[in-house]
């Protein structure tokens, strides 16, 4: 975070990006870059294409034209690492949050000394110790989507893709993991892009945020929120940047 | 948001119709194979056909295949409409009444897992191989889904749903009626639609134990006669009218509950 | 003796028991309701709320207090009590208008008169068009508003919300929020509104009450003084909300 966004290499490159479906028009020649360790919000109005733009990143849709690139070659799965995190929490039932946290990273066959240091690593930033042997159904709900986090970090993907993680919450606990998501993401210098429908917590968490239009989707602006976290939602500079998003999007 | 329709692009879609008409054409290709390699297996095609046209031209009992298939289906619908109405009736109160689920619950829990065709001989003892012990078999073989998917329909209505009947002032009756048999109603078509396809299989096996007419006939005069190819057309048959049923159930249903698609 | 026309909720309370032991959802929750006011209670993750808000409708049995209505006890359900709740509550066989309707039905109101009535609130809900629809071609903003319009429809006294905007994006949720304000003001009825986003609670109440997490009991009470519209990021609201949000136990 010392170091300016703009400086950092790039890490992600999204390029004509386009989705139509049949003759509708969804995406519309979305073009941006990503840079290492960047935190970046994604919002939008309310129907404006959000969860198809998701699905072309994580390629459940293939884009119509365009395509995304990770450190200068089209993304691949069996190359580049993408790690995703829901709105509905998915841990695996039959296995216990240490297990869980362990999972991706056996399937990637790491050495077991590795899949050790990262784990530790997480329950120990996440105070997850009280939980390790838990199994997801004793678990509340909150706790079980901090797993699915703590696992998505744990990957240190190239892209750590989170669509409205805490959409369900209270705002009080809301805040408490946002805060937390943003500690994990310091310690582990992770590229976040995390969409979300809420101003405030974008203006809460991002370094850059990137505002879409209404559908087709396209890039209306991008912001960069030069506050130090951190933040302060009372804080008048922070107030001045809620309002200024929320006019740009604002349909309501 | 998107069906999956439109997520496919036409050439899945075009793969998607090939399929199974691939899979038509490999099983033609396996039977005429076996056919020329085992020809005291299974008939040929010429000779399917000469069977298919002569339960026309020479009926079997006087009747010929379409009027063979009618009997069957006559019986099957017969016991279906029984077996609909008190089975869905019987559901709904075993479902509902915790006084009947008490009384009768646990009677048919016995019932239940024996299967019709163990039926059979006991109600050809009582009954004789007349038309009702038929229907009575299709019956209890058709009844049983019905009332097992009723009742789980029933028992397994969202509270919230009740909840909101009672806020609004809704008497016992009218909750039953107004919230929740409707929100039943996918579970029980799900019992319905086993009904017909258990009704199916039984009339079937009641009628290869003995009848004069009905698919299930053909098929045992044909094997009693070493005439396998009678055997087989019976069987097609059987196939393609499980398959009709089938499909018609389907639209059926979307028609009874258009919120359901 | 103004109570009389009222309601008075008086150490109520609720445990369930099980043969694993026995669990205390609601303590001793005590409170009155004005005539005409918006009443939020506000508690944070799953304290209770909706088992306090079943037994103050009547289709939960409490286990220790009691309810005044009009200065007489009040058990069951109470035709002046209507309710909006969380999801899942629509009728997914009846159209916008047969589930609007289904109250009057439900009483035997003719169906000339029932669909006038019906058709006064699908307008004031702003749904006309969609008296055909089924809910599931329906936003999840749309369905609540024919949940909104439905308990209208039953021409409640008092009409007590649960979390009716607790599964809607945050953009649907502010304009859900103004409408509800806005039906409110046209029809003046007394509304007790549960939900565990403070913004919202801030920006809807004419006075919070704050609930503690499991057992669900008062934790303090807000009056709210700001003239409506409320400004969410005026500083005297963020105040207000930060005030509380200190005050609410953190149910992670």
């Amino acid at each position: 975070m010392t170091e300016n966004v703009g400086n950092r290499e790039e890490k992600v490159l999204v390029k004509n990006l386009t989705k139509k479906f049949g003759d509708l028009l969804v995406l519309d020649n979305l073009n941006f870059t990503i840079k290492k360790n960047e935190f970046l919000c994604v919002v939008g109005p309310t129907g404006c294409g959000k969860t198809t733009f998701l699905n072309v990143l994580t390629r459940i849709h293939e884009p119509t034209e365009g395509d995304l690139y990770i450190d200068g070659e089209p993304a691949n799965p069996q190359k580049h690492s993408i790690s995703f995190v829901f709105q509905e929490p998915s841990a695996f039932p039959w296995l216990t949050v240490e297990e869980n946290l362990a999972f991706g990273l056996k399937v990637k066959k790491l050495p077991k000394k590795e899949i050790n240091r990262r784990v530790e690593k997480i329950i120990e930033l996440m105070g997850l110790q009280p939980y390790r042997k838990s199994y997801p159904r004793e678990l509340s709900v909150s706790i079980v989507q901090r797993v699915i986090i703590g696992r998505s970090f744990a990957m240190q993907p190239d892209l750590l893709l989170m669509d409205e993680p805490y959409g369900q919450m209270d705002v009080k606990v809301r805040f408490y993991l946002e805060d937390e998501v943003i500690r994990l993401w310091k310690e582990l210098g992770s590229t976040v892009v995390f969409i979300t429908h809420n101003i405030e917590e974008a203006v809460y968490l991002a370094e850059r945020v990137i505002i879409l239009s209404n559908k087709p989707a396209g890039i209306k602006e991008e912001v960069y929120i030069d506050l130090p976290h951190p933040r302060d939602i009372t804080d008048p500079k922070f107030i001045e940047y809620r309002n200024y998003i929320t006019d740009k999007i604002k349909w309501w | 948001m998107f069906s999956n329709a439109t997520k496919r692009t036409t050439t899945q879609k075009i793969i998607y119709i090939i399929l199974p008409i691939l899979s038509l054409l490999l099983i033609v290709m396996a039977y005429a194979f076996v056919q020329r390699k085992l020809p005291m297996l299974l008939p040929d095609a010429a000779g399917l056909w000469n069977r298919f046209t002569k339960t026309f031209t020479n009926p079997i009992k006087n009747v010929n295949l379409i009027g063979h298939i009618l009997a069957s289906l006559r019986r099957v619908m017969i016991a279906l409409a029984f077996a609909w109405s008190l089975g869905i009736l019987f559901g709904v109160l075993i479902g509902w009444n915790r006084v009947f689920k008490a009384l009768f619950g646990s009677i048919f829990e016995l019932f239940r897992p024996i299967p019709p065709i163990a039926w059979i001989p006991i109600i050809i003892m009582w009954f004789g191989i007349g038309e009702f012990p038929k229907i009575l078999i299709v019956f209890i073989g058709s009844f049983i889904p019905v009332v097992i998917n009723t009742e789980d329909g029933i028992r397994l209505v969202e509270k919230e749903y009740i909840d909101v009947g009672r806020v609004f002032g809704a008497n016992r009756t009218q909750l039953l009626m107004e919230f929740v048999v409707p929100t039943a109603l996918p579970a029980i078509f799900a019992g319905i639609r086993t009904s017909v396809s258990s009704a199916w299989t039984v009339v079937l096996a009641a009628e290869m134990l003995g009848a004069d007419h009905g698919v299930g006939a053909l098929v045992t005069r044909g094997w009693n006669a070493g005439d396998m190819a009678l055997v087989f057309v019976s069987i097609i048959c059987i196939g393609i009218i499980g398959a009709i049923l089938a499909y018609v159930l389907n639209k059926l249903e979307k028609v009874v509950s258009p919120w359901n698609n | 003796m103004e109570q009389l026309n009222g309601l008075v909720v008086e150490n109520l309370s609720k445990t369930f028991y099980s043969s694993e032991g026995y669990f205390t959802a609601v303590e001793d929750v005590s409170f009155t309701l004005n005539d005409g006011e918006f009443l939020v209670i506000l508690g944070p993750g799953r304290s209770g709320k909706t088992v306090l808000l079943n037994m103050i409708v009547g289709i939960e049995e409490k286990t220790g207090g009691r309810i005044l209505y009009n200065g007489k006890e009040k058990t069951g359900i109470h035709p002046d009590f209507g309710m909006v709740f969380q999801s899942l509550s629509l009728m997914p066989f009846k159209t916008v208008m047969e589930n609007v309707e289904l109250p009057l039905k439900l009483r035997g109101v003719s169906k000339k008169e029932r669909r006038k009535t019906a058709q006064h609130y699908i307008e004031l809900v702003g749904l006309n068009g969609f008296e055909k629809s089924y809910p599931h071609e329906l936003s999840g903003g749309m369905k609540q508003r024919v949940g909104i319009a439905r308990a209208y429809t039953a021409n409640p006294k008092v009409l007590i919300m649960d979390e009716p905007f607790g599964q809607l994006d945050a953009q649907t949720r502010y304009a859900m929020q103004n409408e509800i304000l806005r039906i409110w003001e046209a029809e003046r009825r007394t509304v007790i509104f549960v939900t565990n986003n403070i913004e919202e609670a801030c920006y809807l109440g004419d006075r919070i009450i704050l609930l503690s997490d499991c057992p669900a009991k008062v934790k303090a009470v807000y009056p709210i003084d700001l003239p409506r519209p409320r400004n969410m990021v005026a500083q005297e609201f963020l105040r207000i909300r930060t005030t509380i949000s200190d005050n609410t136990d953190l149910a992670i």
